[in-house]
């Protein structure tokens, strides 16, 4: 009952209202006078509360700016700022309740059997999606992001917190059991709470389990589906202060359904004006919120609930004056609010109608963990059968206590254009018969048809009614009439819900801070922030920094951040041999101190990725992958080695190492002020590694050459990593040294023709066609790619990945398309402006007719085409001396 | 206009016949669709529609029903083309209204190497006829003006391939629409008749077999999705295809929020509003083989949070149901169209993966022609079953990984 003494105002369409502490917001404005709650989807007809649970459509309403709010289920909060929703300029008064009036215009279907023409529907779409839809969402970024998600285990979940479900948990719960008890209501009792006659809340019981330290209540939180696995999602409202829902996760070993029943409408013409309800409905507005729904009242009921329903009117001062069962009744009466009862003995005034509809278990959660809903006329209602193992039904869901309060299939439907099955889209059952005698017999085409079950109420006012019609119609039984399936969620859940607290995290090395302070423009390069280039006091756009950086790297030093490599650490005696099956390239017979480049390719050839290994002992490798791919490679290498028995252990040390490249024609002067290493190229030669201290920090250092100059890549622990890098910087004062970015690599990269894969590749390039034929070691006995790549190796490429220099200062852009004569013949990977070269230089597929060293292929530059030659070597050093040095 | 008040069934149900110029097993847009165009371009009426379930019940009444022609391949693009072009007449071909909004289709990017893919298509696009076109924020903005285009998101929007022609359609009424023209034509549907066998007998497939009796087929037919390869094998055909659900779901209707649909590929999600209002959004294909139709929690959360990326003020809205469906990989991304080439008078439609809705007529066309008059169709010729032992594989994959 709502407390009388605590009062306090919230908003309705700008109007100051005063609520009850233990109001929901219709209560609320029940109480304060209102009827209408919302305008129909269709023909904008008033309509008032109905089911007071949930689980109709009638009383959507935006909440403080949310659209769609289940307004009897929502507890109003002083302050609140509730508005209608569907309706102009008014609920009261809907201009597009006049579309009614059209209604012989718009049968079941009519959008599909009009506008066939393109230029009518054009002219008319606009218009149909403006009336259509419910709610207006919010403004732009005004999401609210206070949503959790929690993670629970139960040896067995209880769902539902009425009789049944208490009873339940107290007997699993005395047994032992560890139980976590989900109850979508402010207080536990289920029907007991507004249905007199049932009994009385068993305070006891609630009292016990509240006692018990092996159970656990959750009340306000509902399941919405019961995945595989018994994975429960489960939505908590309102869980604390700061949050506005938590999804649990909860994994249960068993699961006790105990969801009960919930109550249907009768189909009669106008059954959906204001003031006709349901009686589990009226009893809810009796009970838990001392309001008196009307005045006088007529019960449409089989005779179920009725004496029951009479004596809550009788209690709360409201006149019965008819009892009748749904065969008498024509129609109610009434415009904007009902004002009787036609049968065919006359008329009957009331301004309540309450209908003691049929009781349908609230199955889902069981038909979605794999048990069936059968039909059972006895019952007159599908009820869940064969239930897996470990799900169990509990209390009424299961309908033992039902009886048969209509007659199904029925003998006779009232169908009528004003009767409606469904409220969400106003499907009347005249709507039914018209689809089903087009032929949309079947449950399923005629749910699609008609789009009965698809609304906001996810099916709960209109299936049982639907399957009714349906069977009646064609003659089928209800049983091979059937339900339609059930699926999660169920009931629904919010985006903000699901999404949770949407962490997506970024990862920054150990010297992001360094490059923050040295003006880094940064990019996002998977889920790592990489500087792409940086602003200097001496440059002033993209352009003119990178070719700073790059004149660093080509005339004296630069240096790079690389730590967001991939790093894989890779021991044990069979380790050379799980690197021989996985990559194209040999390494069991690398020796110690050496790298080898390679890819790795799927069994059709494609490269996934490339990378450097390094062998640093017998037993020991260190492998580098490109950025994004690390977890695909290491998955890949777990993969291949699985069953095999050999010795491999496979480490990921990507966040515990950073990762720099020190390079240009100075790199050596540079680093050997900070290691006692012998860098020269007899000791230290190119593709070489070596383990050494660098400015006393420990590093491993490989001679490695991908930008093309004299360089080592320099990998060390990351605690180091600001450390280190302002000491090479300061080291290379002496020679002007400058940190590069990522797009300074690209373009040295590029000249020396070095491919990315994952750029200049894609999912369809092999190493033959991207003129990598070396990297595939075909005389290895087996590797993953091996039969694909023979075959590759003897077949005629289809295209081919080569080199090009622009005739003119035309830059192309990555991805431009290539023309040969006119027609489509390739496309662009990567181009960019060669300082070396003086024009733009790039790779690019090709087809391989046109792939042929000195063709000129046309380019597409801004819409137009330019003209570009095709150069077989790098763009620079094709010697490869340099790196060398 | 005069059909409203017409109340006429779609289609009639039929006894089965004993024998059949052509038996084609699976009534979705694709078997109704081969069905259509035989009757109506080749005068082939003799034919049978042979379905498991209910008209539409697989990948036809499952798919986001998004249409669009810009591919990647110049294999592919002038095919999507082809049916985009369908498509725009269909609704008055049929006489039915098909819901083809035609509202545009941007494809997102959120970081260089996606730009570039994104070139790739549009400049290809472009070469061949296809309004498509890389844009950026400012342009973006003003088309998709709920969208978060800030610097908020983890991954900012950066690009954008707009692709005007682009929309969405409503599926169901474009199986139901063929299956009316294929009933007037006097082609049979037979839906609840499963395909269990297939009869073949020196290389030709004699007869099938039905959960409903044994009918005699000249030409058969394998127009099925989800289980494609199995079907096959009824027949004794392999195919080189890998199943995998990929799941989708739907709000609440809101009033009209977004007119476009919005694929982002790097956030593995695609978003569009219905003429109902409700938001269709559909996820990239799990990672997993299976047949599997039932939806996970996971993917779910995972389609929520990444619409959430993108439309930050739609936290408070519910989603009302979750589906899956499953799609038939092949290894290049591209579809089978073609005979079979160890059943000479067996032919497959399928394949489909993520694209078969929006591919359903120019695929039911082009088949349709190759078997009235025993000549590859051009646009199709790419596809064939043939390509898979010559290497000749299609370049779809590539720009594939969410490609609705």
């Amino acid at each position: 009952m709502a407390d009388s003494s605590d009062r306090f105002t919230f908003q309705f369409d700008g109007e100051t209202l005063e609520a009850r502490s233990g109001d929901t917001v219709a209560s609320a404005l029940y109480r304060a006078g209102r009827r209408i709650f919302t305008r129909s989807f269709k023909y904008h007809r008033p309509r008032g509360l109905l089911c007071l649970a949930g689980k109709c459509p009638n009383c959507m309403m935006n909440v403080d700016g949310t659209p769609n709010v289940r307004a009897c289920i929502t507890p109003v909060r002083a302050g609140m700022a509730v508005r209608h929703q569907n309706a102009y300029p008014s609920l009261d008064h809907d201009w597009l309740a006049a579309v009614q009036r059209f209604d012989g215009l718009m049968p079941v279907g009519w959008y599909y059997k009009t506008m066939t023409h393109e230029w009518s529907w054009h002219a008319a779409e606009p218009y149909i999606r403006k009336v259509a839809g419910l709610g207006i969402a919010p403004e732009p970024g005004n999401g609210s992001k206070d949503y959790e998600h929690a993670w629970m285990n139960a040896e067995t979940a209880v769902i539902g917190g009425g009789p049944a479900g208490l009873q339940a948990a107290l007997e699993l719960g005395q047994g032992g059991s560890q139980i976590v008890l989900i109850d979508d209501q402010p207080e536990l009792g289920g029907h007991l709470r507004y249905r007199k006659r049932a009994g009385d809340v068993p305070a006891a019981v609630i009292a016990q389990l509240r006692s018990m330290p092996s159970v656990e209540i959750i009340s306000r939180a509902y399941c919405f589906g019961l995945y595989e696995g018994n994975l429960l999602g489960v939505l908590h409202a309102n869980p604390h202060a700061g949050a506005i829902e938590r999804l649990i996760h909860l994994r249960a070993k068993r699961v006790v359904v105990a969801t009960g029943v919930y109550e249907v409408p009768f189909t009669f013409e106008n059954n959906d004006l204001p003031g006709v309800m349901l009686s589990t409905g009226v009893q809810r507005l009796i009970h838990l919120h001392g309001i008196k729904p009307g005045t006088s009242a007529v019960i449409v009921a089989n005779g179920a609930h009725a004496d029951e329903v009479a004596d809550d009117l009788r209690g709360a001062g409201i006149e019965l004056v008819a009892v009748l069962a749904p065969g008498e009744v024509i129609s109610a009466t009434g415009s904007s609010h009902v004002t009787g009862i036609r049968t065919q003995n006359g008329e009957v005034a009331c301004d309540l109608v309450v209908m003691c509809g049929q009781r349908v278990p609230d199955a889902g959660l069981l038909h979605q963990a794999g048990g069936k809903l059968a039909w059972s006329d006895e019952r007159g209602a599908f009820l869940p059968v064969d239930l897996p193992a470990n799900v169990k039904a509990a209390g009424e869901v299961t309908g033992a206590s039902l009886t048969r309060a209509m007659s199904l299939p029925p003998k006779h439907v009232p169908f009528h254009k004003r009767s409606f099955v469904c409220f969400c889209s106003d499907v009347s059952t005249a709507d039914l018969r018209d689809g089903i005698s087009e032929g949309f017999d079947h449950i399923e085409t005629l749910k699609r048809y008609t789009t009965l079950t698809m609304g906001p109420c996810q099916g709960r006012m209109c299936q049982l009614a639907g399957i009714g019609a349906c069977a009646h119609e064609t003659g089928r039984t209800m049983a091979e009439t059937g339900v339609t399936t059930s699926r999660p969620p169920n009931p629904s859940v919010t985006l903000g819900a699901l999404a949770g607290p949407r962490h997506h995290p970024i990862r920054r090395t150990p010297m992001h801070d360094a490059h923050d302070q040295s003006g880094a423009v940064w990019m996002d390069m998977g889920e790592w922030k990489r500087p792409r280039y940086y602003k200097s006091a001496s440059c002033e756009s993209e352009r003119s920094c990178v070719e700073e950086e790059y004149r660093a790297v080509r005339e004296r030093a630069g240096l790079i951040d690389v730590s967001t490599l991939g790093k894989l650490d890779v021991k044990g005696r069979d380790a050379g041999k799980l690197l021989d099956k996985v990559y194209t390239n040999r390494f069991s017979d690398l020796k110690p101190g050496r790298v080898r480049y390679s890819v790795l390719c799927d069994e059709a050839g494609i490269m996934l990725d490339d990378g450097t290994i390094s062998r640093l002992a017998e037993d020991h490798y260190f492998i580098t992958t490109t950025t994004g791919n690390l977890d695909f490679v290491q998955q890949w290498l777990e993969w291949w080695l699985v069953g095999t028995g050999w010795d491999v252990h496979i480490t990921n040390v990507t966040g515990g190492r950073a990762a720099v490249n020190l390079a240009g024609p100075q790199a050596r002067d540079v680093l050997k002020t900070l290691t006692a290493c012998d860098l020269s190229s007899k000791a230290f030669p190119y593709m070489a590694c070596r383990e050494a201290e660098v400015a006393g920090a420990p590093a491993l250092l490989l001679r490695i050459g991908f930008v093309g100059e004299t360089g080592w890549e320099i990998h060390f622990p990351a605690e180091y990593g600001e450390y280190l890098w302002a000491r090479l910087l300061e080291a290379g004062k002496a020679y002007d040294i400058r940190p590069f970015g990522v797009e300074a690599q690209r373009l040295l990269r590029l000249e020396k023709r070095h491919v990315i894969v994952g750029v200049d590749t894609d999912a369809l390039s092999n190493p033959y066609e991207a003129g990598m034929a070396w990297v595939a070691k075909l005389d290895k006995p087996d590797f993953i790619g091996r039969n694909a790549l023979s075959r590759q190796a003897e077949a005629a490429p289809q295209q081919n990945l080569v080199g090009f220099v622009m005739n003119d200062d035309a830059v192309p852009q990555d991805g431009a398309a290539i023309l040969v004569d006119g027609a489509l013949a390739g496309r662009v990977t990567s181009a960019r402006y060669s300082p070396k070269n003086g024009k733009a230089v790039g790779l690019a597929w090709v087809a391989a007719k046109s792939a042929t060293e000195g063709t000129e292929i046309q380019i597409r530059v801004n819409g137009s085409t330019a003209r570009a030659r095709i150069v077989p070597e790098a763009f620079y050093d094709p010697a490869g001396e340099r790196l060398r040095m | 206009m005069m059909q409203l008040f017409r109340k006429q069934r779609m289609w009639r149900a039929h006894e089965l016949k004993p024998s059949y110029d052509v038996a084609i097993i699976g009534a979705g847009v694709h078997g109704l669709g081969i069905a259509y165009y035989l009757a109506s371009r080749h005068g082939i009426r003799n034919v049978a529609v042979l379905e498991r379930g209910y008209l539409g019940c697989g990948n036809s009444g499952r798919n986001t029903a998004i249409i669009r022609s810009n591919y990647r391949t110049p294999e592919g693009i002038p095919f999507y083309e082809e049916s985009v072009r369908l498509y725009e007449r269909l609704s008055r071909e049929l006489e039915w209204n098909l819901l083809f909004s035609q509202c545009g289709h941007l494809t997102l990017a959120h970081t260089d190497s996606a730009i570039a893919g994104l070139r790739v298509r549009a400049e290809n696009n472009q070469v061949l006829g296809v309004d498509s076109r890389v844009i950026y924020p400012p342009e973006i903005r003003k088309l998709v003006p709920t969208m978060d285009m800030s610097d908020r998101p983890r991954l900012p929007v950066l690009a954008a391939l707009y692709h005007p022609p682009g929309g969405i359609i409503r599926h169901d009424a474009v199986v139901w629409g063929y299956a009316r023209a294929c009933d007037r034509m006097g082609v049979e549907i037979h839906p609840h008749t499963e395909v269990t066998g297939v009869r073949v007998a020196r290389g030709k497939a004699e007869s099938v077999i039905t959960t409903r009796g044994e009918i005699a087929a000249g030409t058969v037919v394998n127009a099925t999705a989800g289980w494609a390869s199995m079907v096959a094998k009824l027949a004794g055909v392999t195919l080189p295809i890998v199943s995998h659900p990929l799941q989708a779901c739907v709000t609440e209707p809101l009033k009209p929020f977004l007119d476009k649909v919005i694929v982002s590929a790097s956030l593995h999600v695609y978003v569009n509003q219905t003429d109902k209002g409700e938001l269709v959004i559909g996820a990239e294909i799990d990672p997993y083989q299976s047949y599997s139709l039932k939806g996970t929690l996971p993917t779910l959360e995972q389609m929520a949070s990444y619409t959430l990326e993108l439309f930050p003020q739609l936290s408070g809205l519910r989603v009302l149901r979750q589906w899956a469906g499953i799609c038939d990989m092949t290894p290049d991304y591209a579809p089978i169209i073609g005979v079979s080439r160890e059943v000479e008078n067996y032919y497959v439609d399928v394949g489909w993966g993520t694209y078969g809705f929006k591919a359903a007529p120019a695929a039911a066309k082009l088949l349709a022609e190759l078997i009235a008059t025993r000549k590859t169709p051009k646009l199709i010729e790419a596809f064939s079953p043939a390509r898979f032992y010559g290497g000749q594989l299609v370049g779809e994959k590539a720009a594939a990984a969410v490609s609705s």
